[in-house]
């Protein structure tokens, strides 16, 4: 589609090998800026694996990753956050015993932060930011409760929340909408259209075809932890191999 | 793969009312800049006490109680606030005695002549840190249970070290320090590395540092993905609180005036840190150094009570805390307690 451009996440003949379970294998892939990007597959297909791999939690056992162009391979996590890859977790990560506001403000753009403004309290215009995100995701009257008291989808908001926060270029979603009723994905849908708008870019894992049909201009597929088919949400419903690897045997 | 806890948004989560109503206020003043302001009070109370004209005996308890709140401080600063529960944090404390006891007494090994007590003191602070930078690259990857016992582990393996290494230690023997009897320096020596320490916690935990630190604790991966650089942190806190911990070493082996082995490298030592952290409340800045203080008197009590049986009892009190108490004092008895005790306390208060 846009391939004139260059992408903004790729990754080369990524592979990943629990023991002997090659649990990502050979994947090549490319998110362009502006795009929202599904990756869907049945469990155990190397979806949350790979994300891992891209935000550099697993070790890439061989394949390169680039960011911007750069080859983020061998960085560690903290290095890819502060070039402005930020991602959610399957099973929630919140500071459970922190309120929501030191949730967001802890999760600031720690990129060029300087000695002296670690040893002060968060400034006013990060509170600030804090406090438009929070509204922004309908969860500012929750802004001085305890993380660990809020209920899953407020957690699930908490975290988009804090991905957001440093103002990165990417947001890796992982399950969004798992254990969030209804309106809330609607909630959620709706927030990621706008931030796409405002020039965000999106990998979205989803189980919820949905959310993805809606949301997504193209898909990845992995199944055993290859790449099995590629393209739009329309062809990827149509796709044999895709709906054999879901329903057949 | 839905493994998120169901959604209940409808649900309107009710916070629990503090349960002793009258102290709620005592919290709020214990928050930000009026807590520091009661704190510099009570520093100023302690350095007019020796005007009173009290005996040599109530210096150096005073001293005493000092060490220990500094103790509980530095350990909660890593056991406490970052999760790292430290099982060997005595380490530092021993290393800090023997660098004070090798410097000024000139032990063998050293060619210059012997140090004087305030060249060593600090010496015995750095010491203990650069062990903790040296000790922590490795051990700090470790994650509960396995850095506890890695850390207790140092710290055996450096009382046999120490043992074994007789030209620089004294071995089993130890080293003799002068004897210099002053207890009203001291007093006032203890009572300003107190004050610095826990005014530098109180300022660590507002800093982003300090929540950073708090971040790390609470999930050290997502904090990691969310840009802080975990190592850098965990170690900075680990060389901090390593830091105080050899000046108190030092110090405590300039006033014991003798150090051996087993002296120094107490495992009891640590049960007493993390004890009086706990009692007071983990990761609190006040909760400690109440610990402290409460912990002091109750091993007073219990001395001159049970005599060799006081162990036993204080063995007793850890479990209890553990069991009832976990959130300490200050947790329990504070507003968002989510404790057996603290909702038990909480429907109390309400009854009233």
């Amino acid at each position: 589609m846009t391939s004139d451009q260059q992408p903004l996440l790729e990754g080369h003949t990524v592979s990943k090998y629990f023991g002997g379970l090659a649990a990502v294998n050979n994947v090549d892939f490319a998110v362009y800026p502006g795009e929202i990007v599904g990756l869907i597959g049945p469990n155990g297909s190397g979806k949350t694996t790979l994300f891992d791999c891209l935000s550099r939690l697993q070790k890439i056992d061989s394949g390169q990753v680039l960011f911007k162009g750069r080859d983020v391979t061998g960085a560690r996590p903290y290095q890819v956050a502060r070039m402005g890859l930020t991602r959610t977790f399957q099973s929630v990560r919140v500071y459970r015993k922190m309120t929501v506001l030191r949730n967001m403000l802890i999760s600031h753009q720690w990129r060029d932060t300087s000695l002296w403004r670690m040893l002060r309290p968060s400034p006013a215009n990060t509170a600030h930011r804090a406090l438009q995100l929070l509204e922004f995701l309908q969860i500012e009257h929750l802004a001085d409760e305890e993380a660990g008291r809020l209920s899953g989808g407020q957690r699930r908001l908490l975290e988009i929340g804090m991905a957001l926060m440093p103002d990165p270029d990417i947001l890796l979603l992982d399950e969004a909408t798992s254990g969030v009723n209804p309106t809330l994905i609607e909630t959620i849908k709706d927030r990621i259209r706008t931030l796409n708008a405002q020039g965000k870019t999106f990998l979205l894992i989803e189980h919820n075809i949905n959310f993805i049909a809606d949301l997504c201009s193209r898909v990845y597929v992995l199944n055993h932890g290859e790449k099995l088919a590629e393209g739009t949400p329309q062809e990827i419903l149509q796709n044999e191999a895709v709906i054999d690897a879901y329903f057949g045997a | 793969m839905g493994t998120g806890p169901p959604a209940n948004e409808g649900a309107e989560r009710t916070r629990r009312r503090t349960p002793f109503p009258f102290l709620a206020p005592v919290h709020s003043l214990l928050a930000g800049w009026t807590g520091l302001a009661f704190w510099l009070l009570l520093l100023l109370l302690l350095a007019l006490y020796p005007y009173t004209g009290v005996s040599s005996v109530a210096l150096f308890v005073g001293s005493q109680i000092f060490v220990l709140v500094t103790l509980a401080s530095n350990w909660n600063l890593i056991g406490g606030m970052t999760g790292y529960v430290d099982f060997g944090h005595a380490v530092f404390f021993g290393i800090g005695a023997y660098m004070m006891g090798i410097l000024v007494t000139g032990a063998p090994l050293l060619i210059s002549p012997e140090w004087g007590f305030w060249q060593a003191l600090p010496a015995s602070g750095v010491a203990a840190s650069l062990f903790a930078l040296l000790i922590g690259l490795p051990t700090l990857r470790l994650k509960g249970p396995y850095f506890s016992i890695a850390m207790l582990g140092t710290l055996v393996a450096m009382r046999e070290i120490a043992r074994v290494l007789r030209p620089l230690t004294g071995g089993g023997v130890g080293l003799n320090l002068p004897p210099l009897l002053n207890r009203l320096g001291d007093y006032y020596l203890m009572l300003a590395v107190m004050g610095l320490v826990v005014s530098l916690i109180w300022w660590i935990q507002r800093s982003e540092f300090g929540q950073s630190l708090i971040a790390i604790r609470e999930d050290e991966i997502g904090a990691e993905m969310r840009g802080i650089n975990t190592t850098l942190h965990k170690i900075a806190a680990f060389m901090i609180a390593a830091f105080f911990t050899g000046i108190v070493g030092g110090f405590w082996a300039w006033q014991n005036t003798y150090i051996d082995p087993d002296v120094v490298f107490v495992e009891a030592r640590t049960v007493e840190m993390v004890m009086m952290s706990m009692l007071g409340g983990l990761g609190t800045v006040w909760g400690p150094p109440l610990g402290a203080v409460v912990i002091y008197y109750l091993q007073d009590l219990l001395w001159a009570n049970l005599f060799d049986r006081h162990l036993l009892a204080l063995g007793l009190l850890l479990v209890a805390i553990v069991l009832f108490m976990p959130e300490g004092i200050l947790g329990t008895l504070g507003d968002r307690s989510s404790t057996s005790l603290g909702r038990l306390l909480s429907r109390v208060g309400r009854s009233r």
